[in-house]
């Protein structure tokens, strides 16, 4: 048998040779189906080892509190894409937030109350992302100030801290310590600017450096509809940490008579509504672009059609000196297979070649898992499999009498 | 001797019909013949008495309307398309008026092609067809491609593939038909050379001259058989050849298998 495939092998690749430009063709058609999945592909893996190494930079230590479940389904992602609906939803409030501190192990405590609202400093910004935090915020995102001082829960004043890009927005400058802007109605001083992080992808779905930093405190009691999207608890000791993640979940659990629309996460599991959004929109993206796989598919089904039709003699002297049907078809099947691996082969060399370009000019390295190589070498394969069957079996089932006849 | 010349083809009442109802023509017509292992039979007769299609049910390209067809004994309606096309390549070569070569292999894999599929590794098959191709005098051609052989080199190039498996009968339809008489008796000289070995050989010509070579000939009119006369008594037909009877050489994975054997049996 394996002779058999060896000779059916040689039988294809020679025959391809014979129409290198055609097959060249045909193998690019493919591989820039493959190219466009595998670089999504990549792309969608490079965001979640990123947002990983992002947690497990901010140590072992870090557990989430986050409304609603985070084994989101399609609808919820999508919710939280359409942020403001989630906002109304989330369940979490700041007694919650010092009910936690008040826990064994518990070191520190920031709430994330997100919001987007029109700011007016020296210019206006119609919409910028404000952060409802306290204190504590900085000192568990492990950020640095660049000049100034971070909140204190003892400012007689509103206090605010600005992220580096929000402040040249705001005042064309990123020294604006003492000067004022107005949110809500309300007058804030700029007390501290973030150092860049130049991180725009993280598990707070946040972009440190265009956000506004006030209390939450303060915030609420400007704005009553405060919602609270996510706590950040820091614990004092890692070895206990699941037993402080019960403990948490429990508190709340009784503080809150018996809802349990919240979660508590730590470790990777924080990574995961992020993860799940980008798996979605890639998800999305990889569909898309199988349709030029489609699109190559129906070129080398073109292709094997028209090599079958020329090749009508070929056939009938084959099988007139012992050919069978499973020895034409297994032919012509070799024929499509090796062309779309081939295809494939260049597709996934091309995706990373593109991928490493991105690379250049995004946080996003190229990223190789035996996932990936198994989705190329797979799509490759049934794509030939799918679009040479039917030129396999319209070549195999030629009457040789007829075929003999033919001289194309 | 009489029982190395059985019989290899009987054909009893064999019909080919082409097209239904009023529309309906016959290639064949209650066609009857038996041929015996040895024979070189020349099919003569006008263009459209059914020559052709004859050769292609013997060989297995084609089926009948009606009647039955004995190849060895077994009845060919019997036998699985797989095995026919394996029967194709071992037991039957097919010599053609136009060689039907394919253009785009050299001469040696053209010669080849018939090994492909009964099972040769690539090595043993260029080996044997080159062992071929130095019986008829074209050893440094092999690598030729088709276009650059004159017509009396294809055809003894195609005569070299179809009898490369050592096949029992081989089936030449009009083979000298597009060559000049100097390839032609060139051609011819081949095959009585082949038959003499004890090879069965059917081939149809419109050429009398070359029935000096066959050891019966038949007359065909309006499919069926006009005249049938043998020339040579059946006692006196060539039996085959030991050599002949021996397989040409066995593929390298048959070999390694039967030397396995030995080793086991040796242990």
């Amino acid at each position: 048998m394996s002779l058999l495939l060896k000779t059916h092998y040689e039988l294809a690749k020679s025959s391809l040779r014979q129409n290198r430009t055609r097959s060249f063709l045909t193998c690019l058609g493919i591989g820039i189906g493959v190219a466009s999945i595998i670089l999504i592909l990549s792309l969608m893996g490079s965001i979640s080892s990123l947002i990983s190494s992002q947690v497990s930079q901010m140590g072992s230590d870090l557990i989430v509190v986050r409304p609603s479940s985070t084994r989101s389904t399609v609808d919820s992602v999508v919710n939280e894409l359409t942020s403001s609906t989630q906002y109304l939803k989330s369940n979490l409030t700041l007694k919650d937030v010092s009910l936690i501190e008040k826990l064994n192990n518990v070191s520190s405590v920031a709430p994330l109350a997100v919001s987007v609202n029109s700011l007016q400093g020296d210019d206006f910004v119609p919409s910028a992302t404000i952060v409802g935090t306290n204190a504590n915020f900085l000192k568990i995102q492990n950020l640095t100030l660049k000049s100034g001082t971070f909140l204190r829960e003892d400012a007689k004043t509103n206090t605010a801290v600005i992220g580096a890009g929000l402040a040249n927005d705001l005042y064309g400058t990123d020294e604006p310590i003492g000067k004022s802007l107005t949110l809500l109605g309300s007058r804030f001083i700029i007390v501290g600017v973030l150092s860049k992080v130049d991180d725009p992808i993280n598990f707070n779905n946040l972009d440190l450096d265009s956000s506004l930093f006030v209390s939450a405190k303060v915030l609420n009691q400007i704005d009553n509809s405060l919602q609270i999207q996510q706590i950040n608890v820091r614990a004092t000791n890692t070895d206990g940490i699941e037993d402080t993640v019960n403990l948490i979940r429990e508190t709340l659990i009784a503080s809150k008579a018996g809802d349990t629309n919240f979660s508590v996460l730590y470790g990777e599991e924080i990574t995961h509504p992020a993860g799940t959004l980008f798996s979605i929109i890639s998800g999305t993206l990889a569909i898309v672009a199988g349709v030029s796989l489609i699109v190559g598919g129906i070129g080398v089904m073109n292709i094997m059609l028209v090599s079958v039709s020329e090749r009508t003699h070929e056939i009938g002297v084959r099988k007139a000196v012992g050919a069978s049907f499973s020895n034409i078809f297994l032919q012509f099947l070799f024929e499509a297979l090796i062309l779309t691996l081939t295809g494939g082969f260049f597709g996934l060399a091309l995706a990373y070649v593109l991928a490493f370009l991105i690379s250049l000019v995004t946080p996003f390295a190229p990223y190789i898992s035996w996932e990936i190589l198994a989705v190329s070498f797979l799509t490759s394969f049934a794509d030939g499999l799918i679009f040479g069957l039917y030129p396999a079996i319209k070549a195999a089932k030629k009457n040789p009498i007829s075929s003999l006849k033919f001289w194309g | 001797m009489a029982e190395e010349n059985e019989i290899i083809i009987k054909l009893e009442s064999l019909t080919k019909r082409y097209g239904y109802g009023d529309a309906a023509s016959y290639a064949l017509k209650d066609f009857d013949l038996t041929v015996k292992r040895g024979e070189f039979i020349m099919i003569m007769g006008p263009s459209g008495c059914g020559k052709t299609t004859l050769l292609n049910i013997i060989g297995l390209l084609d089926a009948p309307t009606s009647g039955v067809y004995l190849l060895n004994n077994e009845p060919a309606s019997r036998i699985s398309a797989r095995r026919q096309a394996r029967l194709r390549s071992k037991k039957i070569g097919f010599i053609f008026q136009n060689f039907n070569l394919i253009p785009d292999l050299p001469i040696i894999e053209n010669v080849a092609l018939p090994l492909v599929y009964s099972g040769y590794h690539k090595t043993r098959r260029l080996i044997r067809a080159s062992e071929v191709l130095d019986r008829f005098n074209l050893k440094e051609k092999e690598y030729y491609m088709p276009f650059q052989l004159s017509g009396g080199q294809q055809q003894r190039a195609a005569i070299a593939r179809a009898i490369v498996s050592g096949p029992e009968i081989i089936l030449a339809d009009e083979p000298t038909g597009n060559l000049d008489s100097h390839s032609s008796s060139l051609v011819m000289e081949e095959l009585k050379r082949i038959h003499s070995e004890g090879n069965t050989i059917i081939m149809v010509t419109h050429n009398p001259t070359l029935t000096k070579y066959a050891t019966r000939v038949i007359n065909m009119l309006d499919g069926a058989i006009d005249t049938d006369i043998k020339t040579v008594k059946d006692s006196d037909l060539p039996v085959p050849v030991a050599s002949r009877k021996k397989k040409p050489q066995k593929s390298l994975k048959k070999q390694k298998k039967s030397k396995n054997k030995k080793k086991k049996g040796k242990k």
